[in-house]
Parts: structure tokens; sequence; C-alpha cells
């Protein structure tokens, strides 16, 4: 169906579109041509079946004759308007094409008389034959040229012309096969005549009482039959000429068929074309209707595809049917077309349009304005054009009319054998009818479209060709609408920005890493999710709504007289008492009392001990009350010698003893180290601090105000400061016997630091230089001027080198310690906080060596010694009996040297020195030789000399009395002491005491420790007075102390001597020596102290 | 993103009713288009667990479902694209992006990510707004 769908789309275009098309047309027409030789030449293989044939021939005959009437009728209007000629032309059509029916009908009356002229047919077959080659040869050249279609048109017409001798001569089958040709040809050579002869009347009559319902078109008709019959007269002979090439049925139906093709293939090139001429809305909406019509499409094209195959009887019964309904049509067009040609018009074009003739009359508008043009149309029809598939129904309704007369005559007709044969085609037929229908029915039904009153339902349709209107609407309105559209997009584009949006990320899933895959997968088996309760939330919380009332009452048990009890007023006496504790205050209460208390049980235990009681000392020590031993014993002091002993210079109870390496192995912590013991000598029964010295301790001292500080020389050169306040976590700690000790190491060393300056030789002393304690006591303990100038730690330390070397140090205190250890501080313990830095150098051999005494060698400078007063000035002692005078700031002085009442040079070394401490510019200085010299600073020779006071023994110490100015001490190193009172006596000793081991037990076991008890002695006894709190003397009664601070009352008879200046609490203690005429004068040393 | 805008009924050219993104109806708004998802999302994936058979149409009825209660919320000028994919949790990453042409005064989209230990889900829905 869709061929003659596309061909009815002709219709609707105009000259120029028409030309174009047949230009397509052409291209495929040789194809067809050489299908149809082919299935010519098998056709008359199969001649044997006159029936058959004939019954085909039937058709193209009626066909012809369908053809050439309307043809001749329009020929001169079609020629000079194609167009409006066509739209009269149409009902013209449909009229003829009832009519044509009719008129076949009315044919086989006259068949028996056209019998006779059968004998002509064989003839005729052949020179048709040779005549189609021509036709055919004649066709393919025409085909590239439009006009050329007219010189094929006779021989073709002819052909058709033989069409209708085929129709009479299957009406004549029933009489015989032999004469039926003859006898069909005669009759219709008869009722060619009867049209000639009776011109109208007879047909008008005829048809008139055929069909009353077709009467109003009868008259039309009976003009065209006139002029066709005046024409075919002169056509006489080449009418013969077409019935006997009508008995070739194959020739007729192939060339039907072929033209049937040729149709289609042009439509389909049309199709082809078509976008490039309207455009692809068009294409679209062609194609939308093609869908809706896919069904019917397939039943057709089933049908058209099995008009081709010859061989299937029902296929081909088929297509017999449908060949009809286009022959029909091509008839009519033939018609025209020869007409045309006969007139020698050049509108062959008209001819091609095939379909025409089926086109309703009610279509008539919508092709005329089709025709008018297809851009021009209204949307308005469109509506009419849906409504083609209803047009297929009615079409098929018609078909079903005229198919059911024809197998009615043929069944009457035909021997049995082909009754049943065409029996079957004609069930064939009416079954692809019934489905057709149906399937239109379903369409429209769908569609549910109801019919406008001006597209009542067209008759006359050959399975909707006059489709191609609606198409072309369609494609039409689309391409209207599309080009609306696409002006509006412009229009907006021109508006809207379109742009790329950023890249949204819809879903970013990480992969799972392998240990989470894992859990995943096998974490949760064999797991147990387990609780456990830490007592977290057992909390208490006191809420307290009201307040509670507190009252505070005491009671006495037992009662202290009338108070038994009582209650408080205030009722709050511990709330004001608590937040007044002053805990610095009292932690210093503390200490200070604990201090007091552990003396005061130190000193009931000593009394206890019948060893310690001053009585069985009495004979031992005369010139002292008592005397207390240091507890040497201690397991780590066992086997070493003490070598030096040192007491602070305001801290009286504070002493330091320098113990030398053991004498057997004890610890490897302590083995080859020397120890200092810091003692307290109001607890002498052990050491307050014990530190320990890599190498020997040559000298030391304390700190000037507090003795916290403890300097020591080495024989290595080198100057150590131990900071006592120190914590003993930062030290070795030991655990001895049932005690821990801790064994300090030196805060802070000079230790290879400084190495340029550094000494390096033996530190034969080192002393504090501080102006301040010196003033102090050069105002003679003035009590309240001290306290201020105690505190601070701005004083230097000098170090005196063997070679003549002074260094003088300051001493530094960090604000803050470090336990890291400092980077800078090389010599700093982790932790410390006190250091040294080096100030100054004072080279003393220069000075002593430009006195012309080069020929002794280097003078050795063995102590030195600050005044009190001006710590600007010092002197030393050398080893050649010399004392040099010096200051810092290298001022002159006036003696350069102090030297001894004989004059020359001895090698006498001056090994001890001491400035009165009462302010006065004198100084003591002792001998090797055993002689003491009294100077004065600004005299170069001594005041007094005393040469033989000790024998000839050396002095290894000498003090001046702290409360007595013109008591000294001296100790040889015979470890005997003299005691020098000038006021007494200028020329000796008043007094010497021997302190030996068989004297006293506490010494003696001190001295057979160190081994060198003289020396020490001296130091011991200074030292050890103060702790006796009471000391008499026995008889003489020459001093008295009496310590108020400490509410510790003595007999206090002043001694001659002794101004009461002297007298303060703040003096810790007296070494007051007792002055008798009696053997032992120093009996008794009494001191008093805090 | 080029969507098609399929042809408005056959008739005369509407006179143009400006309903766009800026008229009181307002636009495509994600935040509540995202509401809307993520209840579709909830409902009809509370329990869901992957298999491959019923994937196929469960991503189907998804995306009709949320299809038609993004029309249902009347943004009538919007042509509405709403595209489902489900995958199964094997711990492989998965990166998942889009890029639109469009005009982006008018056309949004939003996504919707639903996951649980068998499957993820992400439904993203594109709002393009007819002229």
């Amino acid at each position: 169906m869709e061929p003659g769908k596309r061909r009815t789309k002709d219709d609707t275009w105009k000259a120029d579109d028409l030309r174009k098309h047949l230009w397509a047309a052409h291209s495929g027409n040789p194809k067809g041509d050489k299908k149809h030789r082919e299935k010519k030449l098998r056709k008359e293989s199969e001649v044997d079946f006159p029936e058959d044939k004939e019954q085909k021939h039937r058709d193209p005959d009626r066909d012809t004759k369908h053809r050439e009437r309307p043809a001749e009728r329009d020929g001169h209007a079609s020629r000079e308007n194609p167009r409006g000629d066509r739209d009269r032309e149409k009902p013209r059509e449909r009229k003829k094409d009832s009519r044509d029916r009719d008129r076949e009908r009315h044919k086989e009356k006259y068949r028996e008389q056209d019998a006779d002229k059968s004998h002509s047919r064989g003839k005729d077959r052949d020179k048709d034959r040779e005549r189609r080659v021509r036709r055919e040869e004649l066709r393919q050249t025409a085909q590239h040229n439009l006009l050329g279609w007219q010189l094929p048109e006779p021989v073709e017409r002819r052909a058709r012309a033989g069409s209708k001798a085929r129709a009479e001569e299957k009406e004549r089958r029933d009489e015989g096969s032999e004469w039926g040709d003859e006898e069909r040809e005669r009759r219709y050579r008869e009722r060619k005549l009867q049209y000639g002869d009776s011109q109208d009347n007879p047909v008008q009559y005829w048809l008139y009482k055929e069909g009353g319902e077709r009467r109003h078109r009868r008259q039309k008709e009976a003009d065209r039959e006139r002029r066709h019959r005046e024409k075919s007269s002169v056509r006489e002979k080449r009418d013969k000429h077409s019935r006997e090439k009508s008995n070739s049925f194959s020739d007729k139906e192939g060339e039907d068929r072929h033209r049937e093709k040729h149709h289609r293939e042009g439509a389909r090139l049309d199709e082809e074309r078509h976008p490039g001429d309207t455009g692809r809305k068009e294409r679209s909406s062609r194609e939308e209707l093609r869908k809706r019509e896919s069904k019917d499409s397939e039943h057709r094209n089933r049908g058209a595809s099995s008009r081709r195959d010859p061989t299937s009887s029902q296929e081909g019964s088929c297509a017999l049917w449908y060949a009809e309904s286009l022959v029909r049509n091509n008839g009519k067009d033939k018609d025209s077309r020869k007409k045309s040609c006969r007139e020698g018009s050049a509108v062959g074009k008209q001819a091609l349009r095939p379909g025409s003739a089926e086109i309703a009359e009610i279509e008539k508008e919508d092709t005329d304005i089709e025709n008018a043009g297809t851009d021009e149309y209204t949307p308005c029809l469109e509506d009419d054009f849906e409504d083609y598939e209803d047009d297929f129904e009615v079409c098929d309704g018609d078909d079903d009319v005229s198919n059911e007369l024809e197998p009615k005559e043929k069944i009457e007709e035909l021997p049995l054998a082909r009754k049943k044969e065409i029996q079957e085609i004609q069930e064939a037929i009416n079954a692809e009818n019934e489905r057709i229908g149906e399937l239109s029915c379903k369409l429209s039904q769908k569609r549910g479209l109801t019919e406008d009153a001006n597209s009542s339902p067209p008759r006359a349709p050959v399975c909707g060709i006059f489709m191609d209107f609606a198409t072309a609407s369609r494609r039409q309105k689309s391409r209207t609408q599309a080009l609306k559209q696409k002006a509006r997009s412009t229009k907006l584009l021109r508006l809207i920005d379109l742009d790329f949006s950023l890249t949204f990320s819809l879903l970013d899933l990480p992969p799972v890493n392998e240990y989470d895959m894992y859990i995943r997968n096998f974490g949760r088996k064999n797991t147990k999710q387990a609780y456990v309760q830490y007592n977290e939330d057992n909390v208490d919380r006191d809420t307290q709504t009201e307040e509670v009332e507190t009252k505070g009452v005491w009671s006495q048990h037992p009662a202290e007289g009338m108070a038994v009890s009582g209650g408080s007023g205030s009722g709050d006496p511990c709330d004001t008492g608590a937040p007044k504790v002053n805990t610095p205050r009292l932690s210093h209460f503390l200490r200070a009392a604990c201090q007091v208390i552990a003396v005061l049980l130190e000193e009931d235990r000593m009394a206890a001990e019948p060893s310690w009681s001053p009585a069985a000392q009495d004979s031992a020590l005369r010139i002292s009350d008592s005397a207390s031993q240091l507890n040497t014993s201690l397991p780590f002091l066992q086997n070493r010698k003490v070598s030096c002993l040192c007491a602070s210079q305001v801290q009286r109870q504070t002493v330091v003893s320098v113990h030398g390496p053991p004498g057997a192995a004890f610890d490897p912590v302590l083995d080859g180290r020397y120890v200092l013991c810091v003692w307290d000598i109001w607890q002498p029964s052990g050491p307050q601090k014990v530190l320990i010295c890599e190498s020997e301790v040559t000298c030391c001292c304390f700190s000037p105000f507090k003795a916290f500080l403890l300097f020591a020389g080495t024989v290595h050169g080198s100057v150590l400061v131990w900071d006592l306040r120190e914590d003993s976590r930062i030290h070795h700690y030991v655990k001895l016997g049932d005690c821990f000790w801790t064994f300090r190491t030196a805060t802070f060393s000079t230790d290879g630091l400084l190495t340029s300056v550094n000494h390096r030789g033996p530190v034969q002393a080192v002393e504090p230089i501080s102006t301040s304690v010196y003033k102090k006591q050069s105002f003679v303990l003035s009590p309240f001027s001290t306290q201020e100038e105690m505190s601070g730690l701005s004083f230097h330390v000098a170090s005196l080198e063997e070679s003549g070397v002074l260094n003088v140090w300051v001493v530094v205190e960090l604000p803050k310690a470090d336990l890291a250890g400092s980077l800078s501080d090389l010599g700093l313990i982790p932790g410390g906080r006190i250091k040294l830095v080096h100030s100054a150098t004072i080279q003393l051999s220069d000075s002593l060596s430009h006195k012309g005494y080069e020929f002794w060698g280097a003078a050795q400078t063995l102590s030195v010694k600050f005044l009190p007063s001006d710590p600007g000035h010092f002197i030393v002692g050398t080893d050649m009996g010399l004392i040099s005078h010096g200051t810092r700031q290298d001022l002159r002085v006036s003696p350069k040297l102090y030297k001894p009442q004989q004059c020359g040079m001895r090698p006498v070394r001056v090994h001890v020195m001491d400035f009165s401490p009462f302010g006065e510019p004198i100084f003591l200085a002792g001998c090797s030789d055993g002689s003491i010299r009294l100077h004065q600073l600004t005299s170069e020779r001594p005041l007094l000399q005393w040469d033989g006071g000790t024998d000839g023994h050396a002095i290894t110490g000498l003090r001046w009395s702290l409360t007595r100015p013109a008591v000294f001490l001296a100790q040889d190193d015979t470890s005997c002491i003299y005691i020098w009172d000038l006021l007494e006596s200028d020329l000796g000793p008043v007094a010497k005491q021997l302190i030996s081991p068989d004297n006293s037990a506490p010494l003696h076991d001190i001295m057979s420790e160190d081994g060198e008890p003289r020396q020490h002695l001296l130091c011991y006894w200074k030292r050890k007075t103060p702790l006796l709190g009471e000391a008499m003397g026995d008889g003489c009664g020459e001093f008295i102390c009496r310590n108020e601070g400490l509410g510790k009352e003595g007999s206090c008879r002043s001694p001659p001597c002794c101004p009461p200046a002297l007298w303060s609490p703040e003096s810790l203690s007296f070494l007051i020596p007792a002055r008798s005429s009696s053997p032992r004068p120093w009996r008794r040393v009494v001191a008093f102290g805090i | 993103m080029g969507c098609l805008r399929p042809r408005r009924t056959q008739g005369s050219p509407r006179i143009p009713i400006f309903c766009g993104p800026f008229s009181s109806k307002g636009g495509f708004r994600p935040s509540v288009v995202k509401d809307c998802i993520h209840a579709v999302l909830k409902e009809e994936l509370a329990n869901a667990e992957y298999s491959p058979e019923e994937m196929p149409q469960l991503t189907k009825r998804l995306s009709e479902t949320v299809k038609d209660k993004l029309k249902e919320m009347g943004f009538d000028r919007y042509k509405m694209v709403v595209q489902v994919v489900i995958g199964e949790q094997r711990g492989e990453g998965v990166f998942m992006a889009a890029r639109c042409f469009w005009d982006a005064d008018t056309d949004n989209y939003i996504h919707d990510v639903f996951m649980n230990d068998s499957l993820f889900c992400v439904v993203a829905a594109f709002g393009c707004f007819y002229y």
C-alpha cells in the first residue's frame, strides 16, 4: 500500500515537482521493465492454461477501456491546465469506474457474437509481442525525456485496447476455448459498432437502466463515450491489434504490474527527493503517518510482493485483485495519456499521475487546495487528513463489493476444477480484505475521530492512495512549526547563556583499606561486646539546703580551778586561725627550733656519756672548760686523715673538715676521693653535709655572710664551689649502714675552664673578699648594721697559686637552676645555681722579683689575707720571710714588702697571717722558723717580733682573739698551743698547752687519726670552745661569757681586758682565753653561742 | 545538558507565560527536591539488600517514583531527568561525577546518596527549564 500512498502524493505536487519526480521515476523504470520481461517469459511458458490466462486478461481489458475514455475526454483540458483539469477529472473518473464495471457485465451478453474472431488471436499475439518489444525499447528511451512519454503511447494504447478483448475472452471461456477468442473479439467489435451506431443513446439507456444511483453522472459519461467512439472508429485497426495482443495475458499483466511497480518506485524515489524539496519536517510527519499505517501497509506490501510470484495461486489471486485495482487506475491514466498523445500535446506527465481517478468527490476541495500549492494550505485541513484511515475502510468495502460480484460470475462460467481454484482464490482475497477492514476499523476506532461534515466517507479508495495529502500537510505543518521553533530558539538563545557547569561530584567513595575490609568480613565473627564498670558513676555529692549551725565549746579535765567547761561566743576560732598560718614563717621557725632541739638533745646525750663529760677532760684541757669530739668514726671517714679545718667567720658553729684518701679500701664510690665534712659543732655526732672531691683539697673557706657556700682550692689548680643549699636529690646517694648519706659533688668547678688564666699549680689559699663582713667586724659587732649587708651574694673570691698568681673570681648566683645542665657553663653541675666568673688576675711574682732577690729564685707565695677594712689591699706571705703588700687596683702602696727585723734573706716560709679583727691596721705573721711578727700596715718592719716563743717550732696556726684585741693564740707543729696576752706580757706566751693524745681522749682520737694534730688542734680548739656552754676558770675567773640571746646565763664577770662593747648577743662565740697564773691557765674556755 | 524539548501540542502558538525560576512559583529548588528524594530513598531502601537480579527493577522503580514525585511538586516548566545508580558495596572506590551544559540561571540539579552495608544508591535529579 505504501507505493499507492506515495503515488497519490504526486497529485499534490505542482508541475515542477512532478517533473522532478518523473526524473526520479525514470531511473527506477528499467529495473521494473526488466523484471517485467522476465515474468512475461515465464508466463508465456504457462500458456497451457487458457482459463487462467483469460481470467487475468479480463481485468486489463476492462482497465484499458476505462483508460481510454477519460483520456479522450480530458485530453484537451489536461494539456492546457493539468491541475485544474485533474480536479474536474476526478469525479468523472469515479463515475467512469463504476460505469466500466457495469459495462463489462453488459458486454458478456455479446460474448457469443465475438467468438468467431478468435482465430486471429494467435497471429495477433505474435505481432503483439513484437510490438511490445518495440514499445519497451521506446519507453526506455523515453524515460530519459519527459516528453518522450508521448512516443510510446500509441503502442501502449493499442496494447491496452487489446486488454478489452481479454475481458471478453474470459467470458467466452464457458463456451469453448477454441472459438472463445474469436467470439470475444467479435463481440467486442460488435459492441463497438453498436456504440458507434447508436451513438450515445444505447449506452445511455443501458447505463440508465443499470445504475439508477449513478444517473447523475450519466450525462458526462455519455459524452465521453461518444467522443471515444468517434475516435475509436479511427483506431479500429489498432484496436484489433490490441485485441490480439490481449491474448498474451502475461504481457498485459506484466505491463500492469510493471506500471504499478514503476509508480511505486517512482514514489519511492519521490520520497527520497522530498527531503530536499519540502524539508525535514515533512518527512517526520510522513513517517508518523507511515507508522500509523504500518499494519495496513504490511498487508498491502505482502500483497504486492506476492503478486510478483505467479506460481503461488493464492497469492497470485491476491495479486490479481490488487492488480485489478491498480490497473483500473492505470487504465484511466493511460486513456488520458493516449488522448493527449493523439492530440499531440506534451502533457504526458499527467498520465503518470496515478490513482487520481480514485479520489472521492468530497476530497476534491482538498486536492484543489493542495494543488494550489503545498505551502499554502491551512492547518484547518489537518483533521481531514487524519481521516484517511476511514477512507481505507470504505475503500475496502468497495473492493469487496466488486470482488463479490466478479467471483459469482466466474463460478457460473468456469468448470468445476477451475471453480474450486477460483473459489480458493476468492476466499483468500476475502480473508485479506476482511483483515484489512478489521485493521482499518480498529485504527479508526482507536483514533475515535468523528468525521467532519465536509469529510464524508470518501469513495473510490484504493488503499490510501490519497494519504499523501496528509503526509504532505503534515510535512508542511511540521516544517512551519519547526521554522517557528527555530526562530524562537534563535531569539531565546540570544538571551540565554548556556554554559558548562562545574563537575558535580555525585559520589566519592574511597576504597576500603585492607584492614577495614577484613574487619567488615571477619571482624564480627567470634566477638562479643563487653561492658566494664569502673565505678565512675559512684560519685558522692553533698547537698546542703540549710546551713549547719556550729558552736564551739571546750572542757577541761581535770578541772583547773573554776573553769571546767565553757562555750565560745565567737564560735569560730578555728576558722580565723587557719588562714593566719604563715607557712614560710612556720617552717622557718620549725627549722630553727628543730636545730635547737637537736642541739639540746645532743648535749643531753653527751652529758649522759661519761667519756664526754667535761669532768673527765678536765685534766686534759686545762685551757678550756670542756671539749667535745666530732664523730669521725663514721664508716666513710674511717682511716682518713684530716688535712684541713676551716670555720665560717660568721657562723662559727659551722666547721668543715677535709679528709684525705682512705688508708684502706672501703667503698668504690668514695675510694680515691677526698671527703669534706661540714659540721655543726653543736651536733658533733655527725656531719651536716658530706662533700666529695676528685682531687686533693689544699685549702678551703666559707662564704663571708652565710656559710652556705664552700670554696676549695685543689693541688690541680682548680677552685671548687659547693652550694650547701642544694637539694640532696641531685647528688649521689649512698646507703651506708643504717643511714643514707648524700655525697655532694662540687656545684662549680674551674677545672678545664679558662685555661689561659686558670691556675696551673696547686692553690695555696682561697680567701673571700668582702668589705661588709670586715666592716661589720671592724665596727665591732654593731648589732644592727649587718643584717642587710649579709644578704646578697655579691662578693669575690681570691685564689692564690704557689707561683704568685692571684685570681679573683666573682661568685654569681643564677636566678634559676637548670636541671638539664648548662651549655655555656661547663663547670656547673646540672641543677646548680652558683658559678664562678673570672674577674682579674694579679701577678705577684713580678713585684716580688724586682726587689733584688732574684738569686733566690722565684718566690713562692704561700698565703694571702685581705685587709678587712679595705678589701683592695692584701698581703701575701712568701717562702722568703717577706710579706708582699699589694692592691687589686695596682695602686702603689707605701711598703711594698714587710720584712722581718733581721736583715738579709732567709728561707723562711710565712705560712700564717691574721689581721686584727678589731679594725686595727695590724697583722700577725707566723713563720716556719718559729718567729711571730706583729706588723703595722704602714711600716716595713714589724712592731714586735718573737723569735723564741715556740722554741723554734714552726708556727702552723695563728689567731687573734675575737673578743680580746690584745690576745692571740699560736700553734706550733708539735701540737702545742701558745697563748699570748700582750697586755700581760709582750715577751712571750702567757700560756702554753700541749694537746697530745695522752691528755685528751677526744683530741687523741683526732690526732691519731689525722696525723697533723697541731694545726687542727688550734682550729679545733677555736671552734670547740663555743660549744661548751659554760666554762669558768677554776678560780681565776677571768672571763665571763653570757649569751643573753639564748637566755643561758653564766657567771658574768667581765674580764679586765675585755671591753664591755664586745658583749653582744649577736656574737656567736668568743674565744676567751683565761688568764691565770695557775699552771693551767686555759683550763676552761667559755663561750656562749646561739 | 542537552535536553530534548518535546513538541508541545499542536495548534496556535501559545503566548509564553513566564513561570520560570524568578516567578512566584519559584524554580527548581534543590532543598525541596532533596528532601523528596531522601524520603523516597529512605522508604524504598530501608532494608534493601543488594542482589543483582532485583536491582534493575529497583532502579527503574526508584527513578519513576522520584520522577513522579517531582512532577507532583509542580515544576511544570521543567524537564526532569532522574538518574538512579545502585551499586554494591564491595569495598571498591567509586567516583561519580556529572557535568551539565545548561543555563545556570534556571537549571539546577540535586543529588542524594543512600548507603547501607550492602549497597549504595545515588539519585541525581536534573531540572532543565523550558523556555
